[in-house]
């Protein structure tokens, strides 16, 4: 198993390379780029731009040769305070700047932790993305893991009972829920509970816009938020709690309608195969049958299918948080596309390759976990 | 046909001849082609039926409407009531946007170009995807292994993210750029699908026997292997379509997607959100509507379509 792993990983670099190299092309290909995005702030000193300029080996002119140093830069490989072939390889230290800072490397570009500066906000990208990620975790692992709970419920209860009305009722709304934008769905929930529900007097309990009501609270995963945390946690967590609500609910209901449907059709496979006749034939009840024979069985697809869902919890939520202020990655990415904050960009593209690839990975790996029958060797 | 009640396949494929005494015992079969006998089947999908119902609808709407109803969409009526816009009852039958544009004149202008942007995507995924896949399950070996590296390579990259980055900086809210965008990265999933097709197919006796007699690879590939293999792929298509058209009110609604005067479902109801709470709920609801409605009706075809392209399903 472990040789597999490692197989596998080393697979998956030449993938995550041109996935990164593809990245990098397109953001360089963009109107302007970061040297011109770098030109336009106005409270940064000459000397510092062309610090910059120099730490991540932005050139002045689109040549091949300039776009391979720049990429070079931006992956830590080489150092561009120097022009020359060779010292261009080699750090301020000595050692090959591709190596790790305390064995005598550099300390630029992405091999480093150095993802570039975040032009719009003047700070490292790595502590702008870090910041963001408590909420869009928050927001997308509730989402999963409520909507993948939901989804085996259903599918596993309308696979049992097959053409009832409930089964009949679940496959109509997993059309209409599939085929609805994730974005009406919130606009719809939006007027219910921030205009409906709230000028007829019957509820405001669920607010339609961030994650905390700013009035009551400092500014979300600040320290002062987290020192106001730590004095009142129980009216923390039930103030960002009503927050989730609203979007929890649009992201699991478009993306249960798939799942449940998944959960489904394995299910009624499981229960169609042999051993499940056999184990109904010899007489045991049928709660033990469906229960241990084939809901065990069914449940292998159904794990592999939630481990390549894995990368939602990063890139899943670009709508859902934008139309409800939502503090995380996925507005942090529309906001940056609007401003050309091209390192924050390219920062969180790398995130979410990562997490495609990692996700991709895990599903191999877990189903051959999970079913004796699979061997890797 | 259609007018006849619906008979069970047995009785309405065998017709006993009773004509003459001497051919009491015989039989005389009604031949039916691949494409006939997955019209009986499409047919009995009611689901499907319903699907291509509301699809025609939002086409003869999409091609009529903006004839029947020939308003200028970007036309503003100044006397609004109100920042809600008019409602459904004061300018029937959708009510009015935030700056008194009619919603229905948006959604029949929409029609067009949401579809247009739909089928075209399609054509272009469809084109890649097949020829693609085709050429790496026919031939194999190392062309199959390269290609299917830069398919996972496509996939490995975060769809929404690089539609989103590519429509902004290349898109420049043209219409043929964001179609490209749409199209170019849509086929990957397609070309595994087809690659796996043509892998099991090629194996097949009768690709063997048009070997023997001579036929040429690009003959097999296309006369021989293209049609058994041409229900998946319809399927997928249709899927595409849907894609398509919720993709691109996802990107217009970001305002990342066409110009604000080229009228599609997304570009229809973008900026709604700013009115949604002063209660103006019937900008975004009818745009939506279309869209929700045209996707599930392409879906419930799409389904049909799968049973009835699918030669092993039974009549």
């Amino acid at each position: 198993m472990t040789t597999y792993i490692v197989r596998r990983l080393i697979g998956l670099l030449p993938l995550f390379f041109g996935a990164i190299v593809i990245s990098f092309l397109l953001m360089r290909a963009a109107p302007g780029g970061p040297q011109a995005a770098l030109a336009g702030i106005k409270s940064i000193t000459q000397e510092d731009r062309e610090k910059w300029l120099r730490r991540w080996c932005l050139q002045a002119e689109v040549t091949p040769v300039n776009m391979v140093k720049e990429f070079g830069g931006w992956l830590g490989v080489l150092n561009c305070d120097s022009d020359t072939i060779p010292e261009i390889f080699f750090s301020a230290q000595g050692g090959l700047n591709v190596l790790p800072t305390a064995l005598g490397g550099g300390d630029n570009g992405i091999l480093h932790g150095d993802l570039g500066l975040s032009i719009r906000a003047g700070r490292p990208v790595v502590d702008v993305i870090m910041e963001r990620v408590p909420a869009t975790l928050l927001l997308t692992s509730t989402a999963l893991v409520l909507w993948v709970g939901i989804a085996i419920l259903i599918g596993t209860y309308a696979a049992v009972r097959r053409y009832s009305l409930f089964d009949q009722a679940m496959t109509f709304f997993a059309y209409v829920f599939y085929s609805l934008p994730t974005f009406w769905l919130g606009l719809m929930l939006i007027f219910i509970f921030a205009v409906f529900l709230r000028t007829s007097g019957v509820t405001d309990f669920f607010p339609t816009g961030g994650i905390i009501t700013t009035r009551d609270w400092p500014p979300f995963n600040t320290a002062e938020y987290w020192a106001a945390f730590g004095q009142r946690p129980l009216a923390a967590l039930v103030d960002v709690g009503r927050h989730l609500v609203l979007p929890v609910f649009t992201l699991v209901a478009v993306n249960i309608a798939g799942d449940s449907r998944f959960v489904r059709a394995a299910m009624i496979e499981a229960l169609n195969q042999d051993y499940v006749r056999t184990a109904k034939a010899k007489g045991l009840p049928s709660r033990t049958v469906i229960a241990k024979h084939a809901f065990r069985n069914a449940m292998l697809p159904v794990v592999t299918n939630v481990a390549l869902e894995l990368p939602f919890l990063v890139s899943g939520a670009i709508v859902t948080e934008t139309i409800f202020t939502w503090p995380g990655l996925g507005r942090l990415f529309i906001e940056s596309v609007n401003a050309s904050d091209y390192f924050v960009l390219m920062g969180l593209l790398l995130v979410s390759t990562i997490f495609i690839l990692i996700a991709n990975l895990l599903a191999d790996v877990v189903y051959a976990i999970v079913d004796p029958r699979i061997r890797y060797d | 046909m259609s007018d006849q009640p619906l008979r069970s396949p047995a009785t309405s494929r065998v017709t006993p001849l009773t004509d003459t005494a001497a051919t009491d015992y015989e039989v005389a079969l009604e031949s039916l082609n691949q494409w006939q006998l997955a019209w009986r089947r499409f047919r009995r999908h009611r689901l499907a039926l319903v699907g291509v119902g509301i699809l025609g609808v939002m086409v003869f709407l999409a091609i009529f409407g903006p004839i029947i109803w020939p308003y200028d969409p970007l036309a503003l009526r100044r006397d609004l009531p109100g920042p809600q816009g008019f409602n459904p009852l004061q300018m029937p039958p959708f009510g009015s946007d935030g700056s008194g544009r009619s919603v229905f004149v948006l959604v029949a202008n929409g029609a067009r170009l949401s579809m247009l942007i739909g089928t075209t995507t399609m054509l272009i995924a469809v084109t890649i995807g097949v020829l693609i896949g085709a050429i790496a399950g026919f031939f194999g070996g190392w062309i199959d292994n390269l290609l299917m590296r830069f398919v996972d390579l496509v996939l490995s990259i975060p769809f929404l993210f690089i539609v989103l980055v590519a429509a902004r900086f290349f898109g420049a809210g043209e219409l043929v750029p964001l179609i490209l965008i749409f199209g170019l990265l849509s086929w990957p999933s397609l070309a595994r699908l087809v690659r796996a097709l043509y892998l099991s197919l090629r194996e097949q006796e009768f690709v063997l026997a048009a070997r023997a007699v001579g036929v040429g690879d690009l003959r097999i590939a296309l006369r021989h292997i293209l049609p058994n293999a041409i229900g998946p792929i319809v399927v997928s298509a249709t899927l595409i379509v849907a894609n398509a058209i919720i993709l691109e009110a996802f990107v217009s609604y970001l305002n990342f997607g066409l110009k604000a005067q080229d009228i599609s479902w997304g570009n229809a109801l973008a900026r709604s959100q700013e009115r949604i709470a002063v209660g103006n709920w019937w900008w975004p609801f009818f745009p939506g509507m279309a869209i929700a409605l045209t996707v599930i009706a392409i879906n419930f075809l799409g389904d049909g379509l799968r049973d009835a392209l699918d030669p092993r399903s039974k009549e």
